[in-house]
């Protein structure tokens, strides 16, 4: 009846209009399959990208870091910031650790090229603010985000313990927070800066 | 004849406030005005809710239809969201732009209220539940709802906006063309009738399911679905939707309006849109007869049957063009309720009424 | 009495505009509500994105193809890994080649429920745009199990891809693709045959084969004009040629045929994402490549068939770690130069409808 077609045409179009009618019709009775987003949430994938965190030793609660700054140079948008000088026995340590949330654009390269668990990706993405400086987290901020983040270790677990205690004396802390410190450097880290699938 | 009015026209409710006051020995014409603007009030308070019930039920229509919950957030799956919106509207500013015609720009939104409200002088919502029986009941209403074409013109004009102005235009042009179809597909009703009183035509059809026109006349179903689609047009909703089709003129006529000016328009189009479907009821559904429950309570809920197909319109169809949409009310239906009328005119002709 | 009058009037559609997708603008000259000429302006999402990748390293470079065309980012890191892959002469393992395959075809659907989905609500359907969605998130679904992303994978990398898939993921996109051709006929009943929908589509914005290929248009658009040619056939890359699948052509080039193309396109790559499912090897997933490789001297054009045409990236190379020039080439560039030579001379709904049919998306023409 619409382009001008003969008499048939009329109710082989009113046929198909119904059929239209009777497939919205049908989904009216059916339950919704969205969410009420605050009180309801899906449960992320386990690999789902959110907000980066820095990840602590699950039995020392130290900050898996080791200064190699990996992360920091395969970030495309430079929202890592790392600041580690190097102290008199040529040891790293780290002082400062800064994400940039507003920069980072969750691409997970920083997540793969570190080969010392010291910062993952969580599932973590409820973190909007009004203010965006609140968007600038430091090492703190990013520990206490990572602290119950799970996480599979890909350190080598021959660490020897009584080693480690040595150095975090001599580091000193940036605030009050007792563990803001790195573990022993590791300098083969940069060695092993090609191998960054993980299977 | 505004007044003297009768007190036996009214409803028992101002029959009594009439005979309280005539009592006191207030003057004629105060009378009639003290009661009339009750019931003016009435009618407004009442149609408002509807409208803002409407808002809620047709979002809630749609939600589920595109399995979302919809509004879920104020009371009891969000029931009254629409009345908060509405609270927020009001309260927003009132943005005007500069290059506006000032006076068209007021008024348009008020004209195209007013204009929705007028129809429910005659519109009777139960027995005896009618404001004015006005013995051309269904010219009238015909009349006063095409009085929403000259607001969206208005409205169109005076946001100087390109946008509004074709909006506008397609209003006027969508309007007359689908006026003559609707009227066409009334009149058959009416020539069975005898009478343009809403209550008569209503009368008409008691006593039982098959006594109803759509039933009862041969050409009922023709004339309902001509109706239908006529009146789907007049109250510009999807697929006839063309003067404010978002996609295509971003909001039509009301683009420029914000606050409590675009709450006019937007409760007016729902106003509109149950007036079509309550006409549709009195003209083919029997109105207010039905069996136990209260008059009133048939005809709302009849008229909600007739608002939840033109929403299923709306939710499932796709918009037409605005040439196709001349050409369908020109070429089609125009023929086709014509056509309809020389059968009813047949029929009554010959005496074969059953 | 004086002789009427009639002037054409400008109307300027987008850039904030419902049915532009995204930010386009079109200054329209009108006649009352007819188009008599279109004018497109573009640039306002332009994020210098060729210039960003001339300042990173090749796999930093993969995260910023993402934000190049967003709805099949997997495209976007297929053509450039393959064009560093190329220049490099690096060696895809055979599973990562079908887990491109898998991501690729299964953007490719998402990419089309999207086009449905958008096309039904610019013409004024609601309802079809939240069925094609619901579908789609089914396949983001499989894409945020696999690389932990919805919209910004960064899953195909240099040399292979980012991660194997997860142990549930088969059984899962196995489960999606059988819904979607379940609810193909609920998105067939609801537009296909609806007379509506019919006389809004059908015989509208014609777009000469001729025309189409002059103005460089490819993908679905030019096959709805009848020109069999399809990137993933014709220029054979990853591993297409392995399974059985055809082009879909149409001939009339009018707004219905681009809208059915896609349908058949679902259906053509649902057919593919089962059998590389079915044939998907065991091995690697990447070959060994350091992040910070330098490929030789010289410079390669790398193509791949997207859900908007042709997906093209050069890259010139200095044997540097950073590609001394990049050049992208969107198919929605060239759908939207030639808008103008055949979207004329309609109503102002029509050219929505025109505007929805070529699958437009602003960051591939802005870049």
């Amino acid at each position: 009846m619409l382009d001008g077609t003969g008499s048939m045409g009329v109710f082989k179009d009113i046929k198909n209009l119904l059929i239209g009618m009777r497939i919205t019709g049908k989904h009216l009775g059916r339950h919704a399959i969205t969410l009420q987003y605050p009180e309801q949430k899906w449960t992320m994938p386990e690999r789902s990208r959110g907000v980066v965190v820095l990840l602590s030793d699950k039995e020392t609660g130290e900050l898996n870091c080791t200064s190699c700054m990996l992360c920091m140079r395969a970030c495309p948008t430079a929202a890592i910031e790392i600041d580690a000088p190097r102290g008199e026995d040529k040891k790293r340590t780290l002082k400062v650790f800064n994400v940039d949330n507003a920069l980072c654009c969750y691409c997970g390269l920083c997540e793969e090229a570190c080969n010392f668990s010291a910062l993952k990706m969580a599932t973590m993405y409820e973190y909007s603010t009004p203010n965006k400086g609140d968007l600038f987290w430091d090492m703190k901020k990013l520990q206490e985000a990572g602290r119950d983040v799970p996480y599979e270790d890909k350190r080598k677990k021959k660490k020897a313990k009584p080693v480690e205690a040595a150095p975090i004396n001599e580091a000193t802390p940036v605030k009050e927070d007792t563990k803001t410190d790195s573990p022993p450097p590791d300098d083969k880290a940069s060695d092993t800066a090609g191998k960054e699938d993980e299977g | 004849m505004i007044w003297p009015i009768a007190s036996a026209e009214l409803l028992p409710l101002f029959s009594y406030l009439y005979e309280l006051l005539e009592s006191t020995g207030l003057p004629q014409p105060w009378l009639a005005v003290v009661v009339y603007t009750f019931l003016a009030a009435l009618v407004f308070g009442v149609l408002s809710l509807l409208a803002l019930f409407l808002v809620w039920w047709e979002r809630k229509i749609a939600a589920h239809i595109q399995q979302r919950f919809g509004p879920m957030r104020h009371g009891w799956h969000g029931w009254y969201q629409t009345i908060m919106d509405a609270v927020k509207l009001l309260q927003k500013e009132d943005i005007r732009v500069a290059t506006r015609d000032k006076t068209v720009f007021f008024w348009a939104p008020v004209v195209c209220f007013v204009a929705a409200f007028l129809a429910y002088v005659t519109i009777p919502f139960g027995e005896g539940l009618i404001v004015a029986d006005l013995n051309i009941g269904i010219l009238y209403i015909m009349a006063v709802t095409t009085f929403t074409v000259i607001s969206l013109l208005m409205a169109g004009w005076g946001s100087n906006n390109k946008y509004a102005l074709l909006g506008g235009m397609r209003s006027a042009a969508q309007v007359v063309s689908y006026e003559v179809p609707m009227v066409a597909s009334i009149l058959v009703v009416v020539l069975f009738v005898g009478s343009l009183s809403m209550v008569d035509i209503v009368q008409a059809q008691a006593g039982g399911i098959w006594n109803w026109y759509i039933f009862r006349l041969p050409y009922g179903p023709i004339a309902f679905c001509t109706y239908i689609i006529a009146a789907t047009a007049e109250a510009n909703r999807t697929p006839f939707d063309i003067p404010e089709a978002e996609q295509e003129l971003v909001a039509g006529f009301n683009v420029e309006y914000s606050g409590m000016k675009f709450a006019m328009f937007f409760l007016a189009e729902f106003v509109n849109a149950f007036t079509v479907s309550a006409i549709a009821v009195i003209l083919f559904f029997g109105g207010w007869h039905g069996a136990l429950l209260p008059s009133w309570m048939w005809f709302l809920g009849k008229t909600f049957g007739i608002v939840l197909l033109l929403m299923l319109f709306r939710w499932t169809y796709p918009r037409l063009r605005v040439d196709q949409l001349m050409e369908f009310s020109w070429k089609f239906l125009v023929p086709v309720t014509f056509a309809n009328i020389i059968i009813a005119a047949w029929f009554k002709y010959a005496g074969w009424y059953w | 009495m004086p002789e009427l009058r009639t002037e054409e009037f400008q109307i300027n559609m987008g850039p904030h505009h419902p049915s532009t997708h995204g930010v386009c603008r079109l200054i329209l000259t009108m006649d009352g509500e007819k188009i008599v000429k279109i004018e497109p302006v573009i640039g306002y999402l332009h994020r210098a994105l060729e210039k960003i990748c001339e300042n990173r390293t090749y796999a930093q470079c993969i995260p910023v193809t993402d934000r190049f065309e967003y709805v099949t980012a997997m495209s976007c890191n297929q053509v450039f890994s393959m064009a560093a892959e190329r220049l490099a002469g690096i060696e895809v393992p055979e599973r990562a080649e079908y887990l491109r395959v898998i991501m690729l075809e299964l953007n490719r659907i998402a990419s089309h429920l999207i086009f449905y989905g958008v096309t039904a609500m610019d013409l004024g359907a609601l309802t079809p745009f939240l069925y094609g969605l619901r579908e789609r998130e089914a396949i983001i679904d499989l894409f945020e199990m696999t690389c932990g992303q919805r919209l910004t994978y960064n899953y195909i990398r240099v040399g292979g891809v980012a991660r194997d898939i997860p142990k549930e993921f088969i059984p899962k996109c196995h489960e999606a693709l059988d819904t979607i051709t379940e609810k193909m006929s609920d998105y067939e009943g609801l537009l296909n045959e609806n007379p509506i929908w019919l006389v809004r589509t059908k015989g509208v914005g014609v777009m000469p084969a001729k025309l189409g290929i002059d103005y460089g248009v490819s993908g679905p658009v030019l096959r709805a004009s009848g020109v069999d040619y399809d990137i993933r056939r014709d220029d054979p890359y990853s591993i297409y040629d392995k399974f059985d699948w055809k082009p879909s052509v149409r001939q009339n080039g009018d707004c219905f045929d681009r809208y059915l193309i896609r349908l058949d396109e679902i259906k053509q790559s649902i057919k593919i994402v089962k059998q590389a499912l079915d044939g998907l090897p065991e091995g690697d997933i990447k070959a060994k490549v350091s992040p910070n490789f330098k490929p030789p001297a010289g410079e390669v054009y790398a193509r791949v068939e997207n859900s908007r045409g042709e997906l093209g990236i050069y890259i010139q190379s200095d044997g540097g770690k950073k590609p001394l020039r990049v050049k992208m080439r969107g198919g929605s560039y060239c759908q939207l130069q030639a808008l103008p030579y055949f979207g004329t001379d309609c109503f102002i709904a029509d050219l929505v409808a025109i505007f929805a049919t070529l699958d437009i998306i602003l960051p591939e023409v802005d870049r």
